[in-house]
């Protein structure tokens, strides 16, 4: 890359020489970006995490990119960072470029993508093959109607005169192709891509630049310097629509509304740098560009940082790279980085220990370099006024010149006076060339604004918490503290009461200290929290809390009281989280009408989390006698009977009476066998009452009998059961269904009387006919 | 918005409405176009067009989100400037790479529109635009949280330039953002130590949620570093859950002026980073500064403060790449199904359980992994036998195969019963089942019989019956 930039000087030396003796007023662009401790913007220039970064991006998948286009901007990335652990990639990309530049279907894009990736990649290629080529392309010159075919084509063309040396590569009609290239261009600077698209573009304003300038030095003899002066004027107009970012950044952007993929303002402004140095490269006479512009545009492609796309990654290291090696008509940004370094501390004067230990740190470091991290020219950083960011009319330093360290290549203040205390300031910075030659080839940024944070460490003293009785003032308990450390302190008080808490903060210069957060928090156990500001008259920091007054405030919460101090700052090395310990205030009842305490953010972890089991207590079965006190008095019982049957024995009783004749014989047998039957029937029915159930079911399920009794749903579609299974079942559906619903479980469904009548003496029927042993 | 945001009104219904649905609605799309022609050959004319919007809709269709298919397919990402999309490329680029089909637009863009034809054309929306005052085209926030409240989900980045849209979205979803629009995070304790940052602003933060679901399964070893905006989660709404929270030393304040009063927001109850898991599954995540998603804080190493640990990376990627995981449904989405009942001894299941029965009951749970349904694992699933309220309370346990299994006794109690399974999980999706039941009570021929202590009573009538026989034929024949 340096050797670049070498060969890239030594060519316009000798161009100078040539031509355009002393005419270019150049600027050195110099991003003045200190980032000391604290800088309201921060311009960092590009580091070894864009290497790393490069490589992460770049990675070609199976050895090679998707695209030549990808491959050329891969290379050139890693060629501009100087990463020389790049991929390999030579010799499968040189087939691809070999192929792309043999095949006569390629278009000029291709060519163009083929012959950019060559000219890094150097592959040998047959110089018959760019004859083949010269010719091709000299025709799409003149049959070129629009920038993109212009583009191409005379890129394909100014690259290869690059890599062949070919000098009587010309382009017949130099003047007549510039011209219809500056026919596209519009107004106001920019470009439209064709002369029926009436859109005009930005992005397209950088091609036809770049387009422009290949027509330049392709051209055998001199352009017209009244046509090149039109297109300054053109680039001119262009940097007017330049927008800016509040950070001093400026970038170009599309105006159009529906923007292409990849057309931010990244790819615009990127474009536009690209064509404009390359444009500036080749024309003479000074462009006047506004340093404090390119400055901005440098600003801008330092602030992306890193970019996580391939395509603005090579953008902006692009950008960058021709804003640095351009050495002619605007020039490379020179940013002045600084860095912490050491200590003013009486005690310790240490250097590279870490910077929030010591007492007090002064960042006094300056760091100049170039955008790509390179050595700035020999120069002087002035340290303009320092003044502190609350009074802006007084300062501190004045006009003082940074000593140079030519080993660590970096600028330091050698002291700070006295009245430097901890604290915000601004430094500005002003970075003079020795070089008056520099001045013409560097832009350098005006003044920078460094905003610097002076940190020290703050005595933090008498503190102590007082308990203070309402009326009298006298002091009811009293602790002193120990903020720095460990405090447990335990106090009670009324609402009659004060609580009184004080401190002191003194600067290390022994003056008053203020910092940004002084916060009392109260928590109570409810979680619910109280902050108060902590209020300072000098160096005394106090607050009390007058808990008559604060009622209403608390919420008539009485209870436990955390105690909480925060005592903190930007420029405070030792900010504090104190746990003071706690109060405990007995607070009056609250009225009807007080305020109640908001409601507090459930504990997410306790809102989830399993149910404790449920298991449900069943109804313990009823208490019975032991069996054997059952069968004893089931024996008992029959005693009774036994008795009646000795006791008839006793008597001596006959049957003599039993009729003899045959008719009353048989009406005495079926009277008494009738008798028998009806109680054999009760004890069957005890021992076997399966077999009635079963009967009545039998009934019931006899398909021929029909839908008897059969009880169905209320959409007469499922079959709930017989009218029997609901007149057997004590209780079958339950209160939980609705009343409709046993209502038309109790409904039956209509049947011709007859058609019924005959059911049932079919039912019969075939209820003789089953076996016995089935109905079981 | 604030003083709205702060009584705490009516945040947590807006997210909460309605069940997710996911028809496609194809069908009558197409026949409101037939409808309106007449003609014959129109209606030929049609049914082709139809024919070739189907077989060119069909990949999208079913590629979109889908109860089968949880995870997002399409994100629209709404920006206030292009440039964001290079500065935050690794945030997006691992959603690419996860196979979302992301659509970068700008917040102003006028043919803004979340739906077409009533139907969503995207299934997430993140809004990286936090300076927009209106979006473009159609879209509103209502637009926005309607997108919520059918099921969609939503991330919200927000910075100092948060504009009142960005800000009403926020208190929709439950979040209020300080009201101070000056004001960011200040922690002069757990600051990120840093060469170019002296204010104190950017700040680290490691009180992570403690939930593998939505931060996964790795633990986040790096502090995550942020500079942004302070929020606090609205104590009314019982689904917003706060992922990033602040240490008790911050505040929210503007840095370069003198607080005069005490802050809004301080301490712990300072939420960094929250998230919503609505009750339609819808998965909202709201944070106060942009730059968290950075490349810039990506790639940034950090060094807490006072703490001599100094990591070579911040916890920023992995955090954010996780929360986009839950987000986008990767993670935590659970389904319920093939939830069976039976007695014991038996598979079918019964229309009726009688009191005392033994029955067996099982539920299978799966979580989407992003690719597949995969068997959920966990041992505290439970089950309710519920009426009014639940008798049985049990919990399940499972062959770690997805299956979740028990048994118990029907309670000896009749009536219409429920098989509930309620499962409410930090982080995962809500399951809700229930199943119908009736329980009734034994018929009368199902009690017990022939109980030794009633054989007096049965005595007793026995040998009544015999002595009634006997003594009838002797008064009779006697002589």
């Amino acid at each position: 890359m340096l050797e670049d930039e070498d060969e890239v000087r030594r060519k316009k030396q000798r161009r100078g020489r040539i031509g355009m003796a002393g005419s270019l007023a150049g600027f050195l662009v110099l991003i003045l970006a200190i980032s000391i401790c604290e800088a309201a913007s921060i311009f960092q220039p590009i580091s070894d995490s864009h290497r790393s970064a490069a490589l992460d991006l770049f990675k070609p998948a199976d050895g090679s990119f998707a695209s030549l286009e990808e491959t050329y901007e891969a290379l050139r990335t890693f060629e501009i960072l100087g990463i020389n652990k790049k991929p390999d990639l030579s010799t499968a990309t040189c087939g691809t470029v070999s192929k792309a530049l043999g095949s006569s279907s390629s278009t000029p894009k291709d060519l163009f993508d083929a012959l950019r990736v060559n000219s890094i990649l150097k592959c040998n290629i047959n110089a018959e093959v760019f004859e083949g080529i010269i010719s091709r392309l000299q025709a799409a010159v003149s049959g070129a109607s629009s920038l993109l075919d212009f583009y191409y084509s005379i890129g394909s063309l100014g690259l290869i005169k690059d890599q062949t040396s070919k000098a009587d590569l010309h382009l017949s009609d130099a003047e007549g192709i510039f011209r219809s290239i500056k026919a596209l261009s519009q107004s106001d600077g920019r470009w439209r891509y064709s002369s029926n698209n009436p859109e005009s573009s930005t992005f397209a304003a950088g091609i036809a630049l770049e387009a422009l300038a290949r027509v330049v030095s392709l051209a055998s003899s001199e352009v017209d310097q009244s046509m090149i002066g039109t297109v300054k004027n053109d680039i001119l107009k262009l940097f007017d629509s330049i927008e800016k970012y509040d950070d001093g950044a400026f970038y170009f952007d599309e105006k159009v509304v529906n923007v292409p993929e990849h057309s931010g303002p990244l790819s615009t402004s990127s474009s536009v740098v690209r064509g404009l140095t390359a444009f500036t490269t080749v024309a003479t006479g000074s462009l006047n560009l506004p340093g404090d512009k390119i400055l901005g545009l440098a600003k801008f492609f330092l602030s992306i940082g890193i970019p996580g796309d391939a395509k603005d990654f090579f953008n902006q290291i692009d950008s960058l790279a021709c804003l640095e090696s351009n050495r002619q008509g605007f020039h490379s940004t020179d940013p002045v980085t600084s860095i912490y370094s050491g200590f003013i501390d009486e005690e310790r004067k240490l250097n590279g220990v870490s910077p929030y230990i010591g007492s007090v740190l002064i960042c006094r470091l300056v760091k100049v370099n170039t955008v790509l991290g390179s050595k700035a020219p020999p120069l002087t950083v002035k340290l303009v006024r320092a003044y502190s960011t609350s009074s802006k009319d007084t300062s501190i330093i004045e006009d003082k010149e940074l000593s140079f360290d030519p080993e660590r290549v970096v600028y330091f203040l050698d002291a700070l006076p006295d009245s430097v205390d901890v604290g915000s300031y601004i430094f500005v910075f002003k970075v003079v060339l020795h070089d008056s030659e520099h001045k013409d080839v560097f832009v350098t940024g005006t003044l920078t604004h460094v905003q610097i944070f002076m940190t020290g460490l703050v005595k933090i003293g008498n503190a102590e918490i007082v308990v203070l009785d309402n009326d009298l003032g006298s002091i009811e308990t009293q602790r002193k503290l120990d903020l720095a450390g460990e405090n447990a302190v335990s106090l009670s008080a009324n609402h009659l009461q004060k609580l009184r808490l004080s401190f002191q903060l003194t600067t290390p210069r022994g003056s008053a200290f203020k910092p940004h957060q002084a916060f009392l928090k109260l928590r109570h156990e409810t979680k619910v929290e109280h902050v108060f500001l902590v209020r300072n008259s000098g160096k005394k920091f106090e607050i009390t809390l007058d808990f008559l007054g604060l009622v209403e405030k608390l919420f008539y919460l009485s209870g436990k009281y955390d105690i909480q101090l925060t005592v903190g700052d930007a420029v405070m090395e030792n900010s504090l989280l104190s746990d003071i310990g706690y109060v405990e205030l007995d607070l009056p009842e609250a009225p009807e009408k007080a305020p109640r305490p908001p409601p507090q953010v459930v504990d997410p972890y306790s809102r989830y989390g399993p149910k404790a089991e449920i298991s449900h207590i069943f109804r313990a079965p009823e208490k019975r006698p032991p069996q054997e006190l059952s069968l004893t008095f089931s024996g008992l019982i029959l005693l009774p009977f036994i008795g009646f049957l000795i006791g008839l024995l006793r008597l001596g009783v006959n049957l003599k009476n039993f009729p003899t004749s045959s008719v009353p014989v048989a009406f005495a047998i079926l009277f008494h066998v009738g008798i028998a039957a009806v109680l054999l029937l009760y004890v069957l029915f005890w021992l076997k009452v399966r077999l009635f159930t079963r009967f009545f079911h039998f009934a019931n399920d006899y398909k021929s009998v029909g839908h008897f009794g059969s009880i169905h749903d209320i959409e007469d579609t499922e079959f709930l059961g017989s009218f029997l299974d609901v007149r057997w079942t004590q209780d079958p559906f339950t209160s939980g269904l609705s009343i409709i619903k046993v209502e038309i479980c109790l409904r039956m469904k209509e049947f011709p009387l007859q058609e019924r009548v005959v059911s049932i003496w079919t039912l019969c029927f075939k209820f003789c006919r089953t076996p016995f042993s089935k109905l079981y | 918005m604030g003083r709205k945001g702060r009584m705490g009104i009516s945040h947590s219904s807006s997210v909460t409405l309605g069940a997710p649905t996911y028809i496609f609605r194809i069908f009558s799309v197409f026949n409101v176009s037939t409808q309106l022609n007449s003609t014959r050959v129109a209606r030929e004319m049609v049914k082709l067009c139809v024919l070739i919007a189907a077989v060119s809709l069909l990949p999208i269709l079913c590629l979109s989100f889908s109860p089968e298919n949880p995870t997002d397919r399409r994100v629209l990402v709404l920006l206030d400037d292009l440039s964001l999309k290079s500065s935050h490329s690794i945030f997006f680029n691992s959603i690419k790479s996860r196979g979302f089909d992301v659509d970068f637009k700008l917040a102003d863009d006028p043919k803004l529109s979340l739906q077409r034809y009533g139907q969503y054309l995207y299934d997430a929306l993140i809004l990286f635009s936090p300076s927009t005052d209106r979006f473009g085209g159609s879209l509103d926030l209502a637009g926005v949280l309607d997108f919520v409240d059918s099921g969609h989900d939503l991330v919200l980045a927000a910075d100092e330039s948060a504009s009142d849209l960005i800000r009403n979205i926020a208190t929709e979803c439950g979040v209020d953002f300080d009201e101070d629009s000056s004001a960011i995070v200040i922690d002069h304790k757990s600051f990120a130590v840093s060469e170019t940052e002296g204010d104190h602003t950017l700040i680290v933060s490691d009180d992570f949620i403690q939930s593998d679901v939505i931060l996964g399964s790795t633990k986040v070893e790096a502090p995550v570093l942020y500079k942004g905006i302070a929020h606090s989660v609205n104590a009314a709404n019982s689904l917003v859950l706060k992922v990033l929270s602040a240490s008790p030393s911050a505040y929210s304040a503007n840095p370069s002026s003198k607080l005069s009063n005490p802050p809004l927001h301080s301490g712990s109850a300072i939420s960094l980073v929250s998230v919503v898991q609505a009750r339609n599954n819808a998965r909202i995540m709201i944070t106060g500064s942009l730059d968290m998603f950075s490349n810039r804080l990506l790639r940034s190493g950090v060094q807490k403060a006072g703490d001599s640990n100094k990591y070579s990376k911040s916890g920023n990627e992995q955090f954010v790449t996780e929360l986009s995981r839950w987000v986008f449904h990767e993670r935590g989405h659970l389904k319920a199904v093939n939830l069976r009942h039976h007695k014991v001894g038996e598979t079918d299941e019964p229309a009726i359980y009688r009191i005392n029965d033994d029955l067996e009951f099982s539920v299978e749970i799966y979580e989407w992994s992003g690719k597949s349904w995969e068997p959920y694992v966990a041992n505290d699933v439970q089950v309710q036998f519920y009426m009014m309220s639940p008798y049985v309370l049990k919990t399940l346990s499972t062959d770690q195969k997805g299956l979740y299994h028990t048994s118990f006794k029907v309670p000896d109690v009749y009536g219409v019963f429920q098989f509930k399974v309620e499962y409410q999980r930090l982080g995962y999706t809500g399951l809700s089942l229930s199943k119908q039941i009736p329980v009734r009570p034994f018929r009368h021929n199902e009690y017990e019989r022939f109980i030794p202590t009633a054989f007096p009573y049965y005595g007793a009538s026995f040998t009544t019956m015999a002595g009634f026989f006997i003594f009838s034929i002797v008064y009779l024949y006697n002589k």
